[in-house]
């Protein structure tokens, strides 16, 4: 590129951007942590307490984060990878919505719900050939784990109709 | 020979019909997933883990074992034919594998990592039958003070043998610690971290962790290359070798099986360094090191056999002193758990059947990979041709019902779903989840042990110096935490992983 942004100075302090943002996600959820342990005895070394060993990981996991930061600005490090959204959101989709519907209506609805919209993830994906899969893909699997296997996998529940397989 | 009576024992159950077909069962999905590739045998057990659910304990470890072979050997198999190593032990079979597979000789090539894997198989099956005795008695010995130091060592090891920066393997060890500490107190039974929902009141499932961290995290950095991994037609040729290749192989083989078998035991994920260091042995030790690179077959046979007697003998600590080495056989914990088993010394004594049956299996399946999965290698080509679009698809629900199977709770599937982008984000800041798996099941053990050991001393923490065996521990894993930061020892260990 022959007209590069100018670059504000304090971003060109920092020689590993990666190791600098890691180690403030450290610090902050190491915080996070000694505060949700705030209202937990740490007991002694003789009667250890039920806050005393996540409370001093977190504190190391902190130190750790604080020494990554420091680094950051003395090594040279990684920039910064890019994050690609439509797999995860796609397949997250897909998850969340089979968690939202394995117990009513059942398997047989949320295995193919979610293979539809997960299948979405892939850039090159083939809706026809996708549907086919997913209908397929369903009823091996219902056979291998409910029947095969004998998961308790409720298959189609719809308590209207009464049905409960 | 009371050694072989238990061996006898072990296959009177291994060879019982249904053993027999769960060995194989569990040989070939291990292989199906296994294959796939960027799939390692971590995210291969945790995928099938849920189908062991319905079996007896020793019926689900056998076909466990089963996978786990299967897993290794499909990750050969892609590494050989595709050059897509799924983990850091297959790297080194890539290397001279694919390029035999380039000069057409990729049967030769899979031939002789499933002849090694054998050899090295049988080796290490009679290591852990004869050590197991052994070292189960001195774990009774250990009281929880040993317990905690040997923990401490063998994280300490796994930093040593962590890819990439120390700090940040380091890191994930204590994030592994403080995922594990989430649920109820050991000894108060109060709630810790749960943000007050009582879905994570039990804490978190290893199998959870293994399938978001290794599973789905693994589909979200796949979909990012979409299918330029499109497999192209290989030619696979003849799968035996010859005889002057089998005589060229056949000290590699024995050599890598020692170094395997030594390094596996260690507590720390010792078989990691099984491969890399049979190949650099090998390389030393040839007339003419320049072959290396260019498909020798020493450069497969050594490194297959040693990982293969590594990802056995790694058993080993976890059967007789109940310690996980590495990520996979932290897995085995957590199967082993679900089964209602603990994993340690008294396995021995108090379930004979269980653990000479598995130790028996761990024999058969090697020689169903031999006689049963190199043939079939025709079928795993071609389902390295289903694309990817659709692969992950069946990943996917594979994970939820597998999630779903292990409590019926649907919201353990959404916390699946929050560990994959846990996962994917740490590959994004150059950490790994490897170290993390160890830590959360070491993590639990540690905490309880150090409850004991300090309640036992009154509180006095010299208690970690003053016992000689633990104080040992404890000076081994400092030493090797130091030598971990030292930039001569960190230039080494970042060549080794790089060649």
């Amino acid at each position: 590129m022959s007209q590069s942004e100018p670059v504000a100075p304090w971003k060109r302090a920092v020689r590993s951007p990666q190791n600098l943002v890691s180690g403030l996600v450290l610090i902050a959820a190491a915080i996070v942590v000694v505060l949700m342990l705030g209202n937990l005895a740490q007991g002694t070394l003789r009667v250890i307490g039920p806050a005393m060993v996540p409370r001093w990981t977190a504190i190391a996991i902190g130190i750790g984060g604080a020494v990554l930061v420091v680094l950051s600005f003395i090594e040279d490090g990684d920039a910064l990878e890019r994050w690609h959204l439509r797999g995860p959101a796609f397949v997250l989709a897909g998850i969340v919505l089979f968690a939202a519907t394995i117990r009513e209506p059942g398997f047989i609805v949320a295995a193919p719900l979610a293979m539809l919209v997960a299948g979405f993830g892939s850039r090159e994906v083939r809706p026809r050939e996708l549907i086919v899969f997913a209908l397929a893909m369903t009823v091996a699997c219902a056979l291998l784990f409910r029947f095969a296997l004998n998961q308790p996998i409720p298959m189609l529940v719809l308590p209207s109709f009464s049905i409960n397989v | 020979m009371e050694l072989l009576q238990n061996l006898g024992h072990g296959f009177g159950i291994a060879l019982s019909p249904t053993n027999i077909l769960l060995c194989f069962a569990g040989c070939m999905l291990g292989t199906l997933i296994g294959v796939l590739p960027g799939i390692g045998p971590i995210a291969t057990i945790a995928i099938l883990l849920p189908l062991t659910f319905g079996l007896d304990p020793t019926a689900a470890l056998i076909m466990l074992a089963g996978i786990y072979y299967g897993a290794q050997y499909g990750g050969s198999t892609a590494s050989i034919l595709l050059n897509i190593p799924g983990e850091s032990s297959a790297v080194v079979t890539a290397i001279d594998g694919h390029e035999m597979a380039r000069q057409g000789r990729a049967g030769i090539a899979l031939g002789i990592s499933a002849i090694g894997s054998f050899v090295a198989g049988t080796i290490a099956t009679l290591v852990i039958a004869a050590l197991a005795a052994p070292l189960a008695g001195i774990a009774l010995i250990f009281g929880p003070a040993e317990y905690f130091a040997l923990m401490l060592m063998g994280l300490a090891f796994a930093v040593l043998l962590a890819r990439g920066s120390v700090l940040k393997a380091v890191v994930m060890i204590l994030v592994g610690v403080l995922l594990s500490t989430v649920g109820p107190d050991l000894t108060t039974g109060q709630l810790r971290l749960t943000f007050g929902a009582t879905w994570l009141a039990d804490g978190i499932e290893i199998a959870l962790l293994g399938m978001g961290l290794f599973g789905i995290a693994e589909v979200f950095r796949s979909l990012e290359h979409g299918e330029a991994r499109q497999v192209r037609e290989t030619h696979i040729g003849r799968l035996l070798p010859g005889p002057e290749e089998l005589r060229a192989s056949a000290r590699p083989i024995l050599r890598g099986t020692l170094l395997g078998s030594i390094l596996g035991i260690l507590p720390g994920n010792g078989a990691v360094l099984a491969p890399y260091a049979s190949y650099t042995l090998e390389k030393k030790l040839a007339r003419d090191p320049r072959r290396f690179g260019r498909g020798a077959i020493e450069g497969v046979a050594g490194p297959e056999s040693a990982n293969n007697a590594g990802a056995q003998t790694s058993f080993i600590p976890l059967l007789t002193l109940g310690i996980p080495p590495n990520a996979v056989m932290a897995l085995m914990v957590g199967a082993m758990t679900i089964h209602g088993i603990v994993p340690g010394p008294q396995i021995m004594t108090k379930m004979p059947d269980l653990f000479w049956g598995l130790i028996a299996s761990m024999w058969i399946g090697n020689l169903m990979l031999l006689v049963i999965n190199l043939p079939a290698v025709g079928l795993w080509v071609k389902l390295l041709k289903v694309p990817y679009r659709l692969m992950f698809v069946g990943i996917v629900i594979f994970c939820c019902i597998g999630v779903y199977s292990i409590n019926n709770e649907p919201a353990d599937i959404l916390i699946m779903g929050a560990l994959a982008v846990f996962g994917y984000g740490l590959t994004k800041f150059g950490f790994e989840p490897a170290p993390l798996t160890l830590g959360f099941v070491l993590g639990r053990m540690m905490e309880e042990n150090l409850r004991q050991a300090l309640m036992i001393s009154r509180g006095n923490p010299m208690t970690f110096v003053e016992r000689p065996i633990a104080a040992v521990l404890i000076l081994i894993a400092f030493a090797m935490l130091t030598v971990a930061v030292l930039p001569a020892i960190r230039k080494g260990r970042d060549e080794v992983f790089s060649e």
